[in-house]
């Protein structure tokens, strides 16, 4: 071994255990690093696996992995834009929406664990929620043709706004707030079903009032347009939110400006 | 009593992980594994929850080296740093690797299908007794592991040990 | 058999046309144009209307070769749009019903491209985007409503290419937008500008902020052509609209695609936007210039439209107004 080399081994050494020469290396490690080994890898991984919906964005997929039942999301490329402003765009939401999903956990809001991130292929593979349903077929099944205040929904209600008002404290902006984007699953004890948060895809950090302001709305707008004669539920939801969050005089503020903004604007052309 | 799982990305690799408790040799091992005589990554079961914690690791650091984007020199160091919750190389090598006193080892290897020897072979080096994989969860320090993985109280409410472990693994890059 | 004029002035164009059971017998139009670096102004709009706006009336008059008696019902903009112009063409619409004893419908302008979109391209059911100078908005019908789906949160994407053009000062003739777009296909550099869709809905002030205030930076440090701005910023704000119109079919399970609005006429977006509906197998509609932008026609088919179901504006109701929203119009006739 030449100076440089046992130089080298002993720094790598003073870091750690594994340690091997060039040539062990190359001798004992198992991998063929082939251009065409890499890139095909996830493709061929991903044609064996269940397609569960295909969205505008991304193509959402069920399998085994590392022995857990998985979701993985890829999000592939759109034709239609310009590779540069595809690449950029795609990258920086996969990025957000792990962020996303790892702030919204420490803050003890249930988000799927995140298992693996390829920055390549743009794909994340996530713990597949199960034994759940989401809030918007809870809503819907649940809900009276007479539109009768229902306890039941009304506490469903005051609880997605507490975990929005947590969420939002965290400066997460989730950026698709549904009722489809939010699941319950049943608890194994008796007690309350666990109200996950899924779908971060357009997610982003940020503090502005504005951005949560527009996040309610985005989930007023999709809960209303989704479950007809629903406002007095939403409210509560709103007045839970209020209760819940420490910011939430200055978020209330702006969506009510968001709400008239859409009336007030001066259209022309 | 190990435990191997074939890497459903890469279906040539499998992922075998051995635990012996009762090591009298520790210091000897951690010597081999830095003059490059042994291919494993050792670990130091202590900071593990879960086998589910190595396949997160082992799986990224395969992926990385097939991009050729690891971020230390072999497959077993980078396996190593994968478990750590920062990106300090040494800080990973410090707490994940094992130490001259440590009296019990976990063993990864990464290795094709058909290669019992190789699994033999590094049996053969531990001056050990092999036990279950899962019993790893006995030697887990709880204490020590949220503390080094920063779990919230928050967050243990919420969710599992493992699940806040793994999490944080997989997101490390970016945040 | 029902003919139906139109009378439409709530920008810089000013369009009379006439429909007669869905065919359009005439549809002239003029448009303001101001110098390049100007925007135009309420009154100095209004001004050009009242000028010329009787011009117009005859024209269409005679190329749909009628008289006053054979028109049924008289169709106006009643909003959004800019004040004083709206106005001017209001009075016109108002004082020509009352003298040839016709009655008034007063209609909105973003369902007059709407009907008129469809009445042309005979799409069925489409996802709606309709951009302009002053609108952009994803619609879709829904239980008789023109329901908002996504929409700009700011200001309108012609208006953000508008205010770009002045301030590198691209002549507004024919229109600022078709000059960017003959420039934007001789740019090559993607230069990368904010991207910002939240939700359904986009915003272009940031973009347009940022572009105003580093575009001639970029320009006088050589870092890139007029034309590759142009070209980078068809390209980002294209891409936004084409990804909340993507979303909005997503969530309705919509297969078809209506561009309608002055920014419709643009072809890069629809070449955007039809590659996005090839992928999903959906299918795109979009008219050309006459009926993209702003024209008398579109008022007279919407007017046509609800004539038919039974509207008609009463006169001490014939006011207009700078905002109307597209979903406040029951659309009485559709089911």
């Amino acid at each position: 071994m030449s100076v440089r080399c046992i130089c080298v081994v002993m720094q790598l050494a003073a870091r750690g255990q594994c340690v091997k020469t060039a040539e062990e290396a190359n001798r004992t490690e198992p991998e063929v690093n082939t251009a065409k080994d890499s890139s095909m890898a996830l493709p061929e991984f991903l044609g064996k696996a269940e397609l569960l919906k295909q969205g505008a964005e991304a193509r959402v997929y069920r399998a085994q992995f590392l022995g857990k039942p998985t979701i993985v999301k890829e999000r592939f490329k759109k034709q239609y834009r310009h590779p540069v402003l595809d690449e950029k765009l795609t990258h920086r939401r996969t990025v957000q929406e792990v962020r996303s999903i790892l702030r919204c956990r420490r803050a003890g809001i249930s988000a799927p664990v995140v298992y693996f991130v390829d920055y390549t292929s743009h794909c994340i593979f996530l713990e597949e929620i199960t034994g759940s349903a989401t809030v918007r077929d809870h809503i819907t099944s649940a809900q009276q043709p007479d539109s009768c205040p229902d306890p039941q929904l009304e506490r469903l209600a005051q609880r997605v706004g507490q975990i929005l008002a947590k969420m939002h404290d965290e400066d997460v902006i989730h950026g698709d707030l549904t009722t489809s984007n939010m699941l319950l699953r049943l608890s194994p004890e008796d007690g309350e079903s666990d109200l996950v948060l899924i779908d971060f895809g357009l997610s982003y950090i940020s503090a502005l009032p504005e951005d949560k302001g527009v996040d309610l709305y985005v989930l007023e707008k999709a809960f209303l347009s989704t479950h007809p004669n629903t406002e007095a539920l939403f409210e509560k939801l709103l007045k839970s939110y209020a209760a819940s969050s420490k910011k939430s005089s200055a978020v209330i503020k702006k969506l009510d400006e968001v709400r008239l903004r859409g009336r007030k604007r001066s259209m022309v052309g | 009593m190990q435990l191997t799982h074939v890497l459903e990305l890469y279906p040539d690799h499998s992922v075998t992980q051995m635990l012996f408790k009762e090591v009298k040799n520790a210091a000897e091992l951690r010597q081999k594994a830095v003059e490059g005589k042994i291919y494993a990554a050792l670990i130091n079961p202590t900071m593990l929850v879960n086998p589910l914690q190595v396949l997160v690791a082992a799986n990224k650091a395969v992926h990385l080296q097939k991009i050729g984007k690891m971020k230390t020199r072999s497959l077993y160091s980078e396996i190593i740093f994968n478990l750590s919750p920062t990106n300090n190389i040494s800080e990973a090598f410090k707490r994940f690797g094992i130490s001259d006193g440590d009296d019990s080892v976990m063993v990864v290897l990464v290795h094709n299908k058909q290669e019992s020897k190789l699994l033999s072979d590094i049996t053969a080096l531990v001056d050990g007794r092999q036990v279950q994989v899962e019993d790893v969860s006995s030697l887990s320090d709880p204490a020590k592991i949220k503390k080094l993985y920063k779990v919230t109280p928050q967050e243990e409410k919420s969710s599992t040990l493992l699940d806040a472990v793994v999490c944080r693994m997989a997101t490390k890059d970016v945040m | 058999m029902t003919v139906v004029i139109g009378f439409e002035g709530s920008a810089n164009k000013i369009g009379i046309g006439i429909i007669r059971d869905g065919e359009v017998l005439s549809n002239p139009r003029r448009t303001y144009i101001t110098p390049p670096g100007q925007g135009f102004l309420p009154s100095d709009t209004a001004r050009h209307h009242r000028a010329i706006i009787l011009t117009v009336l005859k024209e269409a008059l005679e190329q749909a070769g009628l008289k006053p008696a054979d028109i049924d019902c008289v169709a106006y903009t009643k909003g959004p749009g800019m004040g004083a112009p709206l106005v001017t063409v209001a009075l016109v619409a108002r004082t020509v019903a009352q003298l040839w004893g016709k009655p008034l419908l007063g209609v909105n302008h973003c369902i007059g491209h709407i009907e008129m979109g469809r009445l042309i391209t005979k799409a069925n059911n489409p996802t709606v985007l309709y951009v302009s100078g002053g609108n952009t908005q994803v619609i879709a019908y829904s239980e008789r409503r023109y329901r908002i789906f996504g929409e700009t949160i700011d200001i309108a994407v012609g208006n953000c290419l508008d205010r770009f053009a002045r301030v590198i000062k691209i002549s507004n003739d024919p229109s600022p937008g078709y000059n960017i777009e003959q420039m934007a296909k001789k740019g090559s550099q993607y230069v990368e500008l904010p991207y910002t869709v939240k939700g359904m809905d986009v915003s272009f002030s940031g973009i347009l902020s940022y572009i105003e205030e580093a575009a001639n930076k970029m320009l006088s440090s050589g870092q890139c052509t007029a034309e590759d701005l142009c070209f980078s910023l068809q390209e980002t704000v294209f891409s936004m609209l084409v990804e909340i119109t993507e979303r909005a079919m997503a969530h309705c399970g919509s297969q078809e695609v209506l561009i309608v609005g002055g920014v419709g006429c643009n072809l890069r977006l629809q070449e955007m936007m039809g590659v996005m509906c090839k992928e999903r197998g959906a299918k795109l509609f979009a008219t050309d210039e006459r009926f993209c932008i702003d024209n008398g026609a579109m008022i007279a088919q919407a007017g046509w439209e609800m004539f038919r179901s039974g509207q008609v504006t009463e006169l001490e109701d014939s006011w207009i107004t700078q905002r109307y929203r597209t979903d406040e119009v029951e659309v009485t006739w559709r089911n």
